[in-house]
């Protein structure tokens, strides 16, 4: 379905290049001039904590979590050089989640999600949703409990539940969370109200 | 599917809207919409209801103590300086904490049924220009780029002054919107704080509500000149954030 044509603030705007870009203190240039250790302090470790839960995420445990996050933060030490401004929490996250995934594919093969997945899921998401389907009332989402929703969230394929998250729970905008999964903002949006749809219905159901 | 796409669009539309990412113009008709369509509303209900218990019930997973240590270990640096975050990390974690923080966040997208708090929507609004990539929507220190910027795209544009010579350096302006109303926003530096200064018709159909000092630890000014009632909205020292509002309320006003 064509969606990347819908109205969105922070594609239409933001778009426009480095003119369009905020000059303040410290952000001028956060990185320029700097060795490559400093480089990292800056850009890198001010997101370890989300870097850290975002791989949570991706993995379910903690071990697998702090690995990824540590092999994460050296692929971002060697790239530090790459990164050419923008938003630094997009940048780091994006790495993560690339190093989750891989890790996951070396480590945990069971628990991949293939391309041809992912491709299923794409598929899914182009087909209408049902609106007759379970559409429960807002008052009984209010009920659930933290155990079940942190199950419900474990529980969504990894493209709905890392968008899901990062806008829900880590608080990045459409453009950012576009950035750091790699996808246009119109599937960014698509697969935001289909995971929250899904959440909706598994937590209610 | 014809249909059911139109249908498909307008969904997302409404996600985009509770999650403040539409202009103005696309804000507006989303609304009206969710106001005709019972499916529409049911669909934000579910939504709010959703970020509400994620924001309130979903545990967070700490970081392992030592994480950043090691990590700082690893890649070679002995020096155990400080990472000392830019301002654009610095503000997007400050803010990441307010949302967390904060629950009154959700009345932004205000249902019919609640009335809108200004200042909650207000402060709401600055975290989210804090949290984005720009905090404006125009970038100029220049107030005769920013003042045109806003005709015709919000029936009165703001006053804007320069406060630069008094270290209130002007940094650019956007439109965020209360309730269903586009409102227009000045953002103006002091040091490392951003203060977002926004214009609200003062005779609106918004209820004050409650006028606080402060929401969420980010501090409230607002006072009522020719019409309008301004709100400064600021994590600045509130003694400061009273200067800036008294120097741009005894400024000059020309253009």
């Amino acid at each position: 379905m064509s969606i990347t044509s819908l109205p969105v603030r922070t594609g239409a705007i933001k778009s426009e290049g480095p003119t369009m870009r905020l000059v303040a203190p410290g952000a001028q240039d956060p990185i320029g001039g700097l060795d490559d250790n400093a480089r990292f302090r800056n850009v890198v470790m001010p997101h370890i904590d989300e870097a850290y839960r975002l791989a949570h995420w991706i993995t379910g445990n903690r071990s697998d979590a702090e690995d990824v996050v540590q092999d994460a933060s050296l692929r971002a030490f060697r790239a530090i050089r790459e990164f050419a401004g923008g938003s630094p929490r997009s940048w780091v996250l994006s790495i993560v989640r690339n190093t989750a995934y891989s890790w996951l594919r070396k480590n945990r093969p069971a628990t991949v999600v293939t391309v041809e997945d992912l491709e299923a899921v794409e598929l899914e998401q182009s087909s209408p949703d049902n609106t007759n389907s379970v559409t429960p009332e807002a008052a009984l989402i209010a009920k659930v409990d933290a155990e079940r929703l942190h199950a419900a969230i474990a529980a969504l394929p990894s493209p709905f539940r890392e968008t899901l998250v990062l806008r829900d729970v880590e608080g990045l905008d459409y453009r950012e969370i576009a950035e750091a999964t790699d996808v246009p903002i119109g599937t960014v949006m698509s697969r935001l109200a289909r995971a929250r749809r899904r959440l909706v219905t598994i937590i209610s159901g | 599917m014809t249909h059911s796409k139109s249908d498909d669009n307008s969904v997302l539309l409404v996600h985009a809207y509770l999650d403040g990412e539409l202009d103005p113009a696309n804000a507006l008709g989303i609304a009206q919409r969710m106001n005709q369509e019972p499916a529409l509303a049911a669909e934000a209900e579910r939504i709010k209801a959703l970020q509400q218990l994620i924001h309130e019930r979903l545990p967070r997973e700490t970081t392992p103590p030592g994480l950043a240590a090691r990590i700082e270990a690893s890649i070679g640096g002995t020096k155990r300086q400080h990472a000392r975050p830019s301002w654009r990390a610095m503000a997007a974690s400050i803010a990441v904490t307010a949302m967390l923080a904060s629950g009154s966040t959700w009345l932004v997208v205000g249902s019919q049924q609640q009335p809108i708090m200004v200042a909650d929507a207000l402060v709401a609004d600055h975290i989210r220009g804090l949290m984005a990539t720009e905090p404006v929507d125009v970038v100029s220190s220049d107030r005769h780029t920013v003042k045109p910027w806003f005709n015709g795209r919000i029936p009165n544009s703001p006053r804007v002054v320069d406060l630069g010579k008094e270290d209130f350096p002007l940094i650019g302006g956007r439109i965020d919107v209360v309730g269903q109303t586009p409102v227009s926003t000045l953002v103006y530096r002091r040091a490392k704080h951003m203060i977002s200064l926004t214009a609200v018709p003062a005779d609106s159909h918004f209820e004050l509500g409650r006028v606080p000092k402060s929401v969420n630890g980010y501090n409230v000014v607002h006072w009522t000149e020719n019409g309008l009632t301004y709100w400064a909205i600021s994590d600045l020292e509130v003694k400061e954030l009273e200067d800036f509002a008294h120097l741009f309320r005894t400024s000059q006003t020309e253009l």
